[in-house]
């Protein structure tokens, strides 16, 4: 990734049939395609994810409900809660990952742009997979979790499982490929004067949420490495009768699951602190304990598993130390709300969507956390461990808190995406729905926890005294459901004919706003020097930014000018009509800068990668349980020679 | 602006009203409330609970009132002065610090506290129940007395029950609300909870460890009786299958309670439901049902009656069954190769139904104990519960060979004058 | 991700530390790695001596069945003798790399070749110990001792493996256009990887084999 503009080099011009239409979504390394594409799958999953809530929720509006069998809703609560972990709220991060960190710490892509693809297709492909069990009327059944022995092949013969073992393979291949990725770029493509501490707090707590995916999919692979020996080989891992002990499959995944509730709440953080200040118009209140406080609570993040465990019986010790463990965690968390209320505090604060998504956040988020401290106390967690007590804990913090922070995230960045804003009015209209939705389905949960609700039941009989919540729940639910099509409706909408944004839309304050929207492929024309933490107001409103450290000279300058390198993109008025991608921007080859040839080879790759799976599937299909041998054996080999042929073909255009 | 003010406050009321109309229904009957707990464990969780709340609330409050403040105090308004621009202050940030470490304190030191007091091991003189849980049903053993039920536990009031918990096959959960907390069955393992039920009554039990297909019909009944009805409950279990000369019983729909039961349902609460009555069998069931230790099902409060939907596609003819010559179609039936009845056939892979007439309710508390429903039962279990291990004995086209609408009340009648 | 760890990047590109992306992207592998064997050794303590049915690890065995007897399964020599030889890979990969920055194209090929070539010794005397526990009655299948044995050790030689592929690969195009010094950073990566799993190895070596 140049710094200098190097004198125009002779090189064979990228295969054009790559530039534009499907091909160039195929085809494409450029970071912002591919959160494009991520983002775009993930919303297409909410609504899958959701519609499988919608069905839950109608099948428990009232007792003795009859919509489903007991089959179908234990796929569909199965699929629900993998959906929304795995399929949706993991890659709006990793989308929001790719779009903004290369832009924030002024980088032209990632350090892996094939690699990156690579991580895409792999994950669409996983979750195709994962889905794939309802076209065979065998959508996995065990729980998001799964939990052994009632996984194994004994108690599970179908293929259900299967497409969830396997499915949950491919998906963590993809993580951990992101995952080096991301770590690599962030610690090596910082631009000039991009000290860690002056990383915007997204990248920050992006940063962190890296390093709990790489040390956290390890354990998970294992756990369903062994799943999937066992179902499909015979091992002994789970197999009770060999006297395995249930408890290995519960540790591993916890150990695994705890970091990932973190890995999908840091990213929401990281968002809702880029838009708190720019809409309260102060610099971010207390910005290093934000970074210390999200480094925290990924650490122990780590330390905290056994607490989902406290109705197994491991012992009085073992239960203080994993309750006093999680009781801590309350503490880094907790200053974040706080350092937010205090950013808002004596600002002037902007009711944009972005915003009101935000503090939907810190209000909803509040309470899911402290029904998460009501948990963590064992012996009352005893009363509360798989009730819709611990649903309702999950929701707040779920959707009340990722989704909620994604939400602000989608209409603050949508701008620089496309190029045009989101409809405020209809924003609005999205938000309340929501908020009021929102707590008209997951506040009663309590209530019906605490008054003995099971969760994972699909039927109830009459007066448990769990019918008025359950109906109330079922109308938040809809209400959801309208509010989830607006803001599909709003984003079709604004897409095609939204405002023109223009580069910096919000006055925000970090460099990506300084680039025309959508920014050219090679973000920045001259990598900029930054020197402060938000070196946009130094330029737009240096007031703002007074009091803040600069660089130890205290210099102020900053060459960052809105709309790009130099004039020509200066900021547009909305009554200008043209998109700003359709501004001409000097292309790459003019200013000289290599950027990555586009290759289908990753997505050759992938497509090998899952053909192997398939084949390992097919062993246990009734027709072509023959041929799964050799279809594994072609796809792995598939898979190396596509390895080869891309990591041997050079990422850019040669020079010589 | 002004509109933002609106749609905020129209945004908080409807918040409350949320919060309201949820204490509203907790008010209302709540037979399975973890709020009102019946033994000494169930006591100390809700002191810890009590506390959690008041904390908890407190910090809601705190948060929300604070967030609300800010959003109205600093509203961007026209012509107002650039905000002073904070970027920190240790003593804040030490401070909102320090203040959850305390709160947590509070929090966590009556918790190890009464870890540590609710797991010490039993006091010897408890009464061990042994607790074998199977998909879809629970089977209680009372070694002390050599006694094996299934899916109605019977507790002696004041005297500490002590379980030991196994399963089967795969995960389960036993948990009865109001004494107390759940603890997991797991396999390869045995798991143990003790407490002292505090008043009689009887309460509804479920499976909460997510098990499989029926893991929503995994429910058993909890009957705490005072010693001496405890005391004939036992000898009567101990003794053998006692066939009741009973009036033959028509599998006809009129016998079927479950047609009354969702009517009753729709009345206003039944004070039967009212956790004050909930301890109804305090009355000893011996005077209420006639020659009977056990818990007279006509006497069940609503919330612990079970009375689910039979799918309409299962039917039988109204027939009246004679024990006598269902007797002798079960000594040759399949039915013996899974289940106990003392002294006439010893499978062990289902309940044992030694003393099946005496029990209130069906295939783990899904249905009122009748000749109806016992009938279809056996005719098509599976349709009756989902995955159920039972398979349908009923004559069908796919089993031509099974038993005739006359032959299954027959059955039915025989199983239910074992009382 | 050793896809991560070649991907050839140019050289001449900015970055922050200095540092190669693919230096700092294997770092992260390895320590993600860690997590990996680390999950699986565990697993292999926490089932040691819990299976219901021999043969074990250590001890004779005799079936009450069938009244065969079972000798202990792992045979130490053996394997000290592998594990020697697999110490001494990371020793000629040193040797390797240090050709390879001198320029030395003799000495690299050669080095190379014999990393390599100790790496597949090692993948010999794993299948011969495979083979061998099979013959004894031990397979995956058996009971949890060899559930978590084998997967634990295949896995470890699956990365062998890849480390050897890898070689060979250098191996390959230092003979077709030469490694120069430029390229000593795709030996550094490899090296890396391969120390790495070098050490897993001494880990198992210790906690499974040695450690009754
Ligand atoms: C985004 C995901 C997310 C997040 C962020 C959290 C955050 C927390 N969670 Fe939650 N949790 C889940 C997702 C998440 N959880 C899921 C999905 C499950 C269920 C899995 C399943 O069974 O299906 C679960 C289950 C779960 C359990 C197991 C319950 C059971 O099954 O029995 C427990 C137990 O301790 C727990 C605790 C906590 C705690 C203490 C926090 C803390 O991090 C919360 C900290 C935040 C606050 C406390 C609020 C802000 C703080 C202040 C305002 C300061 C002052 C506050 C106090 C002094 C209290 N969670
Ligand atoms: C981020 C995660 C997330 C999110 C956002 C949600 C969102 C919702 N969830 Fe939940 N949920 C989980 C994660 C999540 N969930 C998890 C992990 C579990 C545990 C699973 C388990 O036990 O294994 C769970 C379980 C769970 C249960 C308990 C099931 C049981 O235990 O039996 C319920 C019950 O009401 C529920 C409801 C809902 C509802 C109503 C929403 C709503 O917010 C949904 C809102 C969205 C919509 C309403 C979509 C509307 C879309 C359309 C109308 C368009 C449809 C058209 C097309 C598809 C073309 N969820
Ligand atoms: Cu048994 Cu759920
Ligand atoms: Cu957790």
């Amino acid at each position: 990734m140049a710094t200098t503009v190097a004198a125009p080099p002779r090189y064979a011009v990228p295969h054009t049939r790559y530039e534009r239409g499907l091909w160039s979504w195929l085809a494409t390394v450029d970071h912002k395609k591919i959160g494009q594409l991520y983002l775009y799958t993930a919303i297409t999953f909410f609504l899958i994810g959701g519609l499988e809530a919608l069905i839950i929720r109608e099948q428990l509006k009232g007792p003795n409900g009859s919509l489903v069998s007991a089959e179908t809703y234990n796929q569909l609560f199965t699929m629900h809660g993998t959906t929304m972990i795995f399929l949706v709220i993991m890659p709006l991060g990793a989308a929001f990952f790719n779009y903004l960190i290369p832009l924030q710490i002024g980088a032209r892509d990632v350090a892996f742009p094939r690699l990156n693809a690579f991580s895409y297709w792999v994950f669409l492909l996983g979750a195709l997979f994962m889905n794939a069990g309802w076209l065979f009327g065998a959508a996995p059944d065990g729980g998001w979790f799964a939990y052994t022995p009632l996984t194994t092949h004994q108690f599970s013969p179908g293929l259900n499982i299967d497409f969830w073992v396997i499915g949950l393979q491919i998906l963590g291949l993809s993580s951990l490929a992101a995952g080096f990725n991301f770590i690599t770029t962030i610690i090596n493509l910082r631009a000039p004067g991009m000290h860690f501490m002056r990383m915007p707090i997204f990248t920050w707590m992006s940063f962190v949420t890296q390093f709990l995916l790489v040390l956290a999919f390890p354990i998970i692979t294992v756990a369903v490495t062994f799943l999937m020996l066992d179902r499909f080989f015979g091992t002994n891992f789970y197999t009770i009768t060999a006297g395995a002990d249930p408890l290995l499959w519960q540790h591993l995944f916890w150990l695994f699951g705890h970091p990932e509730v973190y890995i999908l709440i840091l990213p929401a953080f990281g968002l809702v602190s880029e838009v708190l200040p720019v809409f309260s118009r102060k610099p971010l209140f207390g910005y290093p304990v934000m970074v210390y406080s999200g480094i925290l609570i990924g650490f122990l993040g780590f330390g905290v598993w056994a607490h989902h465990m406290f109705a197994v019986g491991m012992g009085p010790i073992a239960d203080s130390v994993f309750g006093v463990t999680t009781m801590l965690i309350a503490i880094p968390t907790g200053v974040k709300i706080f350092n937010w209320l205090a950013t808002m505090h004596g600002g002037s604060l902007r009711f944009t969507t972005a915003m009101l998504f935000a503090i939907g956040l810190i209000a909803l988020f509040t309470i899911g956390g402290i029904s998460g401290i009501m948990h963590s106390s064992p012996p009352a967690d005893l009363q509360q461990t798989d009730t819709y007590f611990i649903v309702a804990h999950f929701h707040y913090v779920l959707f009340g808190g990722s989704m909620m922070g994604i939400f602000a995230g989608t209409y603050f960045f949508f701008p620089k995406i496309t190029g045009r804003l989101l409809d405020e009015r209809l924003g609005k209209i999205h938000f309340w729905l929501t908020f009021i939705g929102m707590n008209l389905t997951f506040f009663p949960m309590h209530f019906m926890g605490l008054n003995g609700m099971p969760r994972r039941i699909y039927q109830y009989q009459a007066n448990q005294g769990w019918d008025i919540e359950n109906l109330v729940a079922t109308w938040g639910a809809r209400i959801l459901a309208v509010a989830v099509l607006v803001f599909i409706w709003n984003f079709i909408k604004s897409r095609r004919s939204g405002a023109i944004a223009g580069p910096d839309p919000w006055g925000a304050a970090t460099a990506e706003w300084s680039l025309p929207s959508p920014p050219p492929e090679y973000n920045y024309a001259v990598i900029p020097t930054i020197t402060s933490r938000y070196p946009l107001w130094d330029v737009t409103s240096p007031e703002l930014t007074a009091d803040v450290p600069h660089t130890p000279q205290g210099e102020k300058r900053t060459d960052i000018s809105v709309g790009g390198k130099g004039t020509h993109a200066s900021i547009r008025t909305p009554s200008d009509t043209r998109m700003a991608g359709e501004m001409a921007h000097p292309s790459a080859k003019e200013l000289g800068i290599t950027m990555p040839t586009p290759t289908l080879k990753p997505l050759v790759a992938s497509v090998g990668l899952t053909i192997m799976f398939i084949g390992l599937i097919l062993k246990h299909s009734v027709n072509y349980s023959s041929l799964w041998l050799p279809v594994l054996i072609g796809g792995a080999a598939f898979f190396v020679i596509s390895l080869y042929s891309w990591l041997l073909s050079p990422l850019e255009p040669e020079h010589h | 602006m002004t509109s933002h003010y609106r749609t905020r406050r129209l945004a908080i009321a409807a918040l409350t009203a949320v919060i309201f109309a949820g204490l509203a229904a907790c008010s209302t009957t709540v037979p399975n409330t973890t709020l009102e707990p019946r033994t000494d464990f169930g006591r100390a969780i809700d002191q810890l609970w009590d506390n959690l709340l008041f904390w908890g609330t407190i910090v809601f409050v705190l948060v929300e009132t604070l967030l609300i403040y800010v959003i109205l105090r600093f509203r961007r308004r026209e012509g107002q002065p650039a905000p002073r621009h904070v970027h920190g202050n240790t003593t804040l940030e030490i401070a909102w610090t320090l203040a959850p470490a305390v709160i947590l304190a509070i929090i966590a030191v009556p918790t190890v506290k009464t870890i540590f007091d609710t797991q010490r091991p039993a006091p010897a003189n408890a009464l061990t129940v042994e607790v074998i849980g199977h998909q879809w049903w629970w089977e209680f053993r009372y070694p002390e007395y050599g006694v094996v039920t299934a899916n109605e536990l019977y507790l002696p009031v004041g005297r500490t029950a002590n379980f030991a918990l196994q399963t089967q096959d795969v995960l389960h959960s036993f948990w009865v609300p109001q004494l107390g907390g759940k603890r997991d069955l797991i396999t390869n393992r045995t798991n143990h909870i003790w407490f002292t039920p505090e008043s009689t009554a009887v309460w509804n039990g479920v499976c909460v460890e997510y098990c499989g297909t029926s893991h929503a019909n995994m429910r058993f009944k909890t009957f705490v009786v005072t010693a001496e009805q405890f005391e004939a409950w036992v000898n009567h279990q101990k003794s053998g299958p006692a066939m009741a000369a009973s009036a033959p019983a028509a599998t006809g729909a009129q016998t079927d309670t479950s047609a009354t039961r969702p009517a009753a349902q729709t009345q206003t609460p039944p004070a039967a439901a009212e956790p004050a009555q909930a301890s109804a069998p305090s009355v000893p069931p011996a005077q209420t049902s006639g020659q009977l230790p056990t818990y007279p099902a006509d006497r069940l409060p609503l919330y612990a009656a079970s009375y689910n939907p039979v799918p309409e596609e299962l039917t039988i003819g109204n027939v009246v069954g004679d024990a006598a010559r269902g007797a002798q179609i079960y000594r040759t039936a399949p039915c013996i190769a899974c289940h106990v009845i003392q002294g006439v056939s010893a499978g062990i892979v289902g309940p044992n139904l030694t003393h099946l007439g005496s029990r209130t309710s069906l295939g783990a508390g899904l249905f009122p104990n009748d000749a109806r429903h016992l009938a279809l039962w056996i005719k098509n279990s599976p349709a009756m519960k989902p995955g159920s291990k039972m398979p349908a004995f009923g004559k069908s086209a796919a089993m031509p060979a099974g038993y005739d609408d006359q032959q299954l009340a027959d059955l039915a009648a025989y199983l239910l004058s074992l009382k | 991700m050793s896809t991560a760890a070649i991907t050839h990047e140019h050289g001449h590109h900015y970055t922050t530390t200095g540092l190669d992306h693919r230096k700092i992207a294997i770092w992260a592998f390895i320590g993600s790695e860690c997590l990996f064997f680390g999950s699986l050794i565990s697993t292999y303590l926490i089932y040691k001596g819990r299976s219901v049915v021999g043969p074990f690890p250590h001890e004779a065995w005799t079936n009450p069945a069938t009244g065969q007897a079972f000798p202990p399964i792992l045979d130490i020599p053996v394997t000290s003798a592998s594990t020697f030889v697999l110490l001494m890979s990371s020793l000629f990969m040193v040797l390797a790399h240090g050709a390879v920055v001198r320029g030395d194209r003799k000495y690299s090929k050669l080095w190379l070749a014999m990393t390599a070539l100790a790496g597949t010794t090692f993948l010999g005397f794993q299948a011969f110990e495979f083979t061998s526990f099979v013959h004894e009655g031990l397979t995956p299948q058996t009971n949890l001792f060899g559930s978590s044995f084998f997967i634990l050790t295949g896995f470890h030689g699956a990365h062998v493996t890849a480390g050897v592929i890898w070689l060979v690969t250098l191996l390959f195009i230092d003979f077709k256009r030469g490694l120069r010094p430029a390229d000593a950073i795709n030996v550094d990566l490899c090296a890396l990887y391969w120390h790495f799993v070098d050490v897993v190895w001494i880990a198992i070596f210790t906690l499974i084999y040695l450690i009754q």
